[in-house]
């Protein structure tokens, strides 16, 4: 089966200086808080070791407020790229288990706005056979799901 | 029933055709192996791998075994695929609580 190709952006707009959003990424502390916890899961593995060729490591297992309660799923990757206040890109490789799904570059683009600051995130990633999101939509699943609905409704 | 067998089970084309095919209704497993060209007992074997993720069900009425999608593992893949997606969304969200704290 054929690799798939997909890129999505994400965008924020937040009422602060680009100098503070750009800080939320120096410090550790802050950068695990936004970066790497959730309700959902437990952090395993956090490195960040932000400078360029550094290393960003994250390890994290579902919980049980989860239907994916166990799952383990780690990003490795590296700091290609930071210019304080402008930009971070990252190279990242998605891991599922001992199986690799994905890997991806991400853009993080801090722009100055009329209130404060955007914040773009684009994300070009490759999907391997096997994998998760974009492959399957690819495959037509969102349709399959509602045709799924349908059914259901019958 | 766990999402690592589900993504397991759909990373075989076989298996994806058998449950497309399915999305359109119930159907026995003669033929399901029809349009795909494969034999009976090689759809059994798909069968089973998708049964036991939760995403077909099967009942047997006289001699015949007829399938259907299970909803269980559907809502299993849906919630993954979501919470997959929405993953930098949150992260950013996060990001602003944090800039906005005094």
């Amino acid at each position: 089966m054929a690799n798939i190709h997909a890129t999505f952006t994400v965008e924020r707009s937040y009422s602060h200086t680009p100098e503070k959003v750009f800080a939320a990424f120096t410090n550790s502390e802050k950068m695990r808080r936004w970066f790497a916890d959730g309700d959902h899961h437990d952090v395993l593995v956090f490195v960040h070791d932000f400078r360029v060729g550094g290393a960003q490591n994250l390890k994290y297992r579902f919980n049980a407020s989860t239907q994916f309660s166990g799952v383990e799923l780690a990003n490795d990757g590296a700091y290609e790229d930071i210019v304080p206040n402008e930009r971070v890109v990252i190279t990242s490789t998605m891991t599922f288990g001992d199986k690799r799904i994905s890997v991806s570059l991400i853009t993080l683009e801090i722009v100055p706005a009329a209130n404060g600051t955007t914040l773009t995130c684009t994300n070009q990633s490759v999907y391997f056979d096997g994998a998760d999101g974009p492959e399957m939509r690819k495959m037509g699943w969102q349709s399959l799901l509602d045709k799924l609905a349908l059914e259901l409704e019958k | 029933m766990n999402i690592t067998n589900v993504l397991h089970a759909l990373g075989d084309p076989t298996r994806r055709a058998i449950v497309e095919q399915l999305g359109t209704g119930p159907r026995s497993v003669s033929h399901l192996a029809e349009p795909l060209n494969i034999t009976l007992t090689a759809v059994a074997q798909h069968l089973q791998i998708l049964q036991a993720c939760g995403l077909v069900t099967t009942s047997k009425s006289g001699r015949t075994r007829n399938c259907r999608v299970n909803p269980a593992g559907f809502l299993l893949l849906g919630n993954w695929l979501s919470y997959q997606q929405s993953l930098w969304s949150r992260r950013l969200d996060r990001l602003g609580d944090i800039l906005d704290e005094p």
